[in-house]
C-alpha cells in the first residue's frame, strides 16, 4: 500500500517520504531555492502574475485510425489510482531575472479516500547568469549522474519555470512508479519523449519501474494537437455510446520525438468531452482495456476525466491568493524591493492597451 | 495596518491576523508629514476581498464535502504566509474627528497618506483624555474592552434628556441604578417611575445589609405611605388628573371646578364633602353622573385621604433630598393602569409646581417604560417645557418604538444595550446624535451588559461598555415556574 510505503518521519522542519524513496532532488530543490533567493535580496521586485501555459510542440503525423470504438465496462475490483501533477508560476521580475515558484502534488485514491502529497513551493530567483547552474544541477541530482547532461544546453530564461516543473514532475513520476502496486498510475500529459523536458531514457524507465510492479500508467492530455482528416482526434465523430475508447494507428513522430506509450482516444462519460490518452506502449491490450475499465470502476469521472488526475491539477495549481503570500514571503524573508514598473501596452496605447499578459 | 479606502465619512482599513481589532475600537490614522491624525471607530470587521481565495476553499473540500487528507511538504514555510493573507481583515471605520497638535475636531475634509501613514489602536483613556469626558464630577461607568475604566461627569447627564434602551434583560435598569446612584452621590434629587418594583430596594446590600445610600432612598407606594390629602392638591393638578387621566369632558371640569371652589372657600376639601357636593349639585344628570364617576375612580384608586395621619407630603420629602440629594421611587408595581396615570399626573404636577416656585433646583426624573402610564402631551412637554423648568429626564425601554420620534431627535445621550430586531434598531437610530451604521453594526453584536454609550456624556465617541456591577439588591427578577426545581 501506498500509504505504508510512504512512511513520514516529521522533522521539526521537512518531513521527507522515506527510507525507500530517493529524496535527493527535493533536497536539492530546497538547497537551490534558498541559494538563488539569497542573491535576489534587497533587490527591486516587479511583481507579477503571469501564468505559463505547458506549450507542446509536437510534431507527429496522423495518417490512419481504426475509428473501431472498444467499448468499456467498468470494474469494481478495489485498484488504487495515483496521479500526478506539476504547476509552476512567475511571481515577480528583479533587475536580473524573474523569481518562479514550483509545485507539485501526488494524490491517490485507496478505500474511496482521496489522500495527497504536496512538494512546494519551491522557489526560485533565476537570472540569466544563474539560470544554467539552478538547471544543470537539478538535472544532475534528477539524473542520478554527475556526468550526464542536457545535450541542449540550458532552457531560456522564460522556459525556466516549465522545465524545472518538469523535473519535479518526473520525480515525482518515479517515486509512484517505484512505490504503487498493481495500480494505475495517471500522468497529465502524453507519453510522447525525445523532447527537452521529456527525456525518453527517463520516461523509459519510469514505465519500466511501473510495469514492474504491476503498474499501468495511463496519460491524460488535455490538449491535443494530433489531427486526422483535419479534424483534431478529440472531434472525431464516433457513433457509439460511452464509456469507449478508439486507437491512433499509424503516428510517425519526426526524430528524436519517439511514442512510448499507444494513442487512444477515450470518451469515458456522456457529453462532448473527449482525451486523448496514451497508454504504455509495452502493456499488452488486453491489460490496457483493463486498466482503464478499472479506472472506470474506482474513480470519479466529471467530463470524461479521472477526478483523481483533477485534484492532482487542483492542488498543485496556484491561486491568486498563495501568488500574494509568496510575494509577501520573499519581500519578508529576502527584502526584495517591489517596485512597480509601467505597463509599455497601457503607456503607449492608453485604454487600447490591454497590458502585457493578454498581448 | 494599512489604509486602503476612503469614501463618504467611512474609512476602509487592512488589518493583518497579528493585529487584534473588534468593532468598536478606535485607530489613529496618524500622517506625519502634515502632523495630523484622523480618528475612526471600528464598525465593521468582515473578511479582505483576497484574490483566489473561493479556489483555495473549493480545493480544500473536494471529497464530498469532507476535508482532503494528506501532507504538504512545505520547505520554505509559505503556508503560514498564506493563512496571514487569507485571514486579512477588511476594517470599515467611521471617521470621528481630526487630531491636531492634542486638540480634537470634528474636521474630516482631509485625507492622510495611503501610503506614509501610520495607523494604530487609540487606547479609550488616552481618547477621553483628549475629548475631556471627565471632570469634576466622575461616574465610572464600567470597563472597557481593552480593561480600562470608562468614566463620564455627572455634569454631562444634567440638563440632558437620556434614554436607556435595549432588549429584554440584557442590563437597562442595571445602568439606571448606576447612574441613579452616582448623581444621588453628588447631591442630586432622583425621581423615579418604578413600574416593576426593581428600584426599591436600591438601600440595600446583595446581601441584605443597609447600604450608603439607605437614608437618602425613599421608596413611596401608592395608595399605602404614599396617599395624599384634597386640601394638599392645586385644583390645575386635580383637573389635570381628571382630565388627561380619567377623561373628563370639558363642561364636566368646568363643573368641577366650581364645586372645588366652593369646597376651598368653606374650607371643606375632603373626599367626603366632594362626592357630597357632586351629588347636591344642580347641574345636568349628565355631568353629574361624569363627575361622579371621576369621583369613585379617585375614590378607588386609595391614593387620595381624608385622614390627616395617612397622608404623606411629597413635597417634604423631595426638600429633603433636595439638602443631601436623594431619590424618591414611586412604587407603581401595584397600581393599575388608571392609578398609575393618577399617580404620575400628580407626581408631575407637583414637580413643576416646586420647580416653579423655585423651591427645587432641578430633578432626574428615571421614566421606566413611559409609554404605560405618560399622557400623550407630555412627551412634548418633557423635552421642551418641563426641561428649561429642570426636569431632565431619562427615558427606560425595552420597546424603543414607544418613544417618540421627536424624543430620539432631542435625546442628549443614549445608552444602547443590545437589539438583535432592525426595527428596533432602525427606531434608535432617529437620534441625531447617531449614525445608523454605527448603531446597527455594533448594538446587534453588544453581549449582555455590554452598552453603547452616545451622545453628548462621551463626546460624540460611541463607546462600548461593560457596565460595572453594583452591590445592592436585585430586584424585579421575573417570577419563574421552574425556579426551585432546577
Amino acid at each position: 500500500m501506498l500509504i505504508k510505503q510512504l512512511a513520514i518521519t516529521t522533522t521539526p522542519k521537512y518531513s521527507f517520504p522515506q527510507p525507500t524513496i530517493d529524496t535527493s532532488l527535493p533536497q536539492r530543490f530546497i538547497e537551490l531555492s534558498i541559494h538563488s533567493l539569497k542573491h535576489a535580496q534587497n533587490q527591486p521586485f516587479q511583481l507579477n502574475q503571469q501564468f505559463f501555459q505547458q506549450n507542446s510542440s509536437e510534431e507527429i503525423q496522423t495518417t490512419r485510425t481504426t475509428l473501431q470504438p472498444i467499448p468499456l465496462k467498468p470494474r469494481l475490483k478495489e485498484t488504487m489510482v495515483a496521479a500526478v501533477d506539476t504547476s509552476s508560476i512567475k511571481i515577480g521580475e528583479t533587475t536580473k531575472g524573474m523569481v518562479i515558484a514550483v509545485r507539485g502534488a501526488t494524490i491517490w485514491k485507496h478505500k474511496r479516500h482521496y489522500r495527497y502529497m504536496r512538494f512546494g513551493p519551491f522557489i526560485f530567483h533565476v537570472t540569466e547568469e544563474n539560470k544554467k547552474q539552478v538547471y544543470n544541477a537539478l538535472q544532475r541530482t534528477y539524473l542520478n549522474s554527475p556526468h550526464e547532461h542536457n545535450h541542449n544546453g540550458s532552457p531560456s530564461l522564460l522556459q525556466m519555470p516549465t522545465r524545472i516543473a518538469s523535473l519535479l514532475e518526473r520525480w515525482q513520476q518515479t517515486m509512484l512508479s517505484k512505490t504503487v502496486n498493481n495500480g494505475l498510475i495517471l500522468f497529465d500529459g502524453s507519453l510522447t519523449s525525445g523532447i527537452n523536458d521529456t527525456p525518453t531514457q527517463r520516461i523509459k524507465e519510469i514505465l519500466d519501474n511501473a510495469r514492474k510492479k504491476q503498474n499501468v500508467v495511463l496519460a491524460f492530455s488535455k490538449m491535443t494537437t494530433l489531427r486526422f482528416n483535419g479534424y483534431l482526434i478529440t472531434d472525431i465523430p464516433v457513433k457509439h455510446k460511452p464509456p469507449y475508447l478508439f486507437k491512433i494507428t499509424g503516428l510517425k513522430p519526426k526524430p528524436p520525438i519517439i511514442l512510448l506509450g499507444d494513442v487512444y482516444v477515450a470518451k469515458l462519460t456522456k457529453g462532448n468531452y473527449a482525451f486523448r490518452l496514451d497508454i504504455d506502449k509495452q502493456v499488452l491490450t488486453e491489460q490496457k482495456i483493463e486498466a482503464l475499465e478499472k479506472l472506470l470502476g474506482n474513480d470519479l469521472f466529471s467530463q470524461s476525466y479521472p477526478e483523481t488526475l483533477r485534484l492532482a491539477h487542483i492542488l498543485c495549481t496556484f491561486t491568486a491568493n498563495e501568488v500574494i503570500a509568496m510575494q509577501h514571503f520573499i519581500t519578508r524573508k529576502y527584502n526584495l524591493k517591489i517596485i512597480n514598473r509601467p505597463d509599455m501596452h497601457k503607456l503607449l496605447f492608453g485604454p487600447f492597451g490591454k497590458g502585457e499578459t493578454c498581448s | 495596518m494599512k489604509l486602503y479606502k476612503k469614501e463618504g465619512n467611512i474609512v476602509q482599513i487592512l488589518s493583518f491576523p497579528n493585529e487584534t481589532v473588534e468593532k468598536g475600537d478606535y485607530l489613529l490614522i496618524e500622517d506625519g508629514d502634515i502632523g495630523k491624525g484622523l480618528i475612526v471607530q471600528v464598525i465593521d470587521v468582515q473578511f479582505a476581498n483576497i484574490p483566489g481565495i473561493l479556489e483555495e476553499l473549493l480545493r480544500s473540500l473536494p471529497d464530498g464535502g469532507e476535508l482532503i487528507q494528506g501532507e504538504d511538504f512545505d520547505p520554505l514555510e509559505i503556508a503560514p504566509h498564506i493563512t496571514y493573507i487569507q485571514d486579512a481583515r477588511l476594517l470599515r471605520c467611521k471617521i470621528r474627528a481630526t487630531m491636531n497638535n492634542e486638540s480634537l475636531s470634528p474636521n474630516s475634509s482631509w485625507l492622510p497618506s495611503r501610503s506614509q501613514s501610520s495607523i494604530k489602536k487609540l487606547p479609550i483613556p488616552t481618547l477621553l483624555k483628549m475629548a475631556k469626558t471627565t471632570g469634576k464630577l466622575p461616574i465610572v461607568l464600567g470597563g472597557t474592552k481593552d480593561s480600562m475604566l470608562l468614566t463620564i461627569d455627572a455634569s454631562s447627564v444634567d440638563g440632558r434628556l437620556n434614554i436607556v434602551t435595549g432588549k429584554k434583560e440584557t442590563g437597562k435598569s442595571h445602568l439606571s441604578k448606576l447612574l441613579m446612584l452616582n448623581l444621588i452621590r453628588y447631591g442630586a434629587i432622583v425621581v423615579v417611575f418604578d413600574l416593576n418594583g426593581e428600584y426599591t430596594s436600591l438601600g440595600m446590600t446583595s446581601d441584605g445589609k443597609r447600604n450608603a445610600y439607605h437614608n437618602k432612598i425613599h421608596v413611596l407606594a401608592p395608595s399605602q405611605n404614599f396617599k395624599v390629602l384634597l386640601k394638599q392638591l392645586h385644583l390645575h393638578v386635580l383637573l389635570s388628573i381628571l382630565i388627561h387621566a380619567l377623561h373628563l369632558p370639558g363642561t364636566s371640569a368646568r363643573e368641577f371646578r366650581t364645586i372645588w371652589r366652593t369646597l376651598k372657600q368653606k374650607d371643606n376639601l375632603t373626599l367626603h364633602e366632594l362626592g357630597e357636593a357632586i351629588r347636591n349639585s344642580r347641574c345636568n344628570h349628565h355631568v353629574r353622573d361624569a363627575l361622579f364617576s371621576r369621583y369613585y375612580a379617585l375614590l378607588n384608586s386609595r391614593f387620595f385621604t381624608d385622614n390627616v395621619a395617612e397622608a404623606m407630603l411629597l413635597k417634604e420629602s423631595l426638600l429633603k433630598a433636595k439638602n443631601q440629594g436623594g431619590a424618591i421611587i414611586i412604587n407603581l408595581r401595584n397600581t393599575s393602569s388608571i392609578d398609575r396615570q393618577i399617580v404620575v399626573e400628580y407626581v408631575l404636577g407637583k414637580l413643576v409646581e416646586l420647580l416653579t416656585s423655585w423651591k427645587l433646583k432641578a430633578v432626574f426624573l428615571f421614566a421606566e417604560e413611559a409609554h404605560l402610564y405618560l399622557r400623550e402631551t407630555y412627551w412634548d412637554d418633557i423635552v421642551t417645557r418641563m426641561r428649561h423648568l429642570g426636569i431632565f429626564t431619562t427615558f427606560i425601554t425595552n420597546q424603543p418604538n414607544t418613544i417618540r420620534e421627536n424624543i430620539y431627535r432631542q435625546a442628549d445621550n443614549i445608552f444602547l444595550f443590545n437589539f438583535t430586531n432592525e426595527r428596533d434598531l432602525e427606531a434608535v437610530s432617529r437620534a441625531a446624535r447617531v449614525d445608523a451604521e454605527t448603531v446597527k453594526s455594533i448594538a446587534t453584536d453588544l453581549p449582555p451588559r455590554h452598552c453603547l454609550v452616545l451622545g453628548k456624556v462621551v463626546k460624540d465617541f460611541p463607546m462600548v461598555v461593560k457596565v460595572k456591577a453594583l452591590d445592592i439588591k436585585t430586584m424585579g427578577e421575573t417570577r419563574l415556574f421552574f425556579k426551585d426545581m432546577n
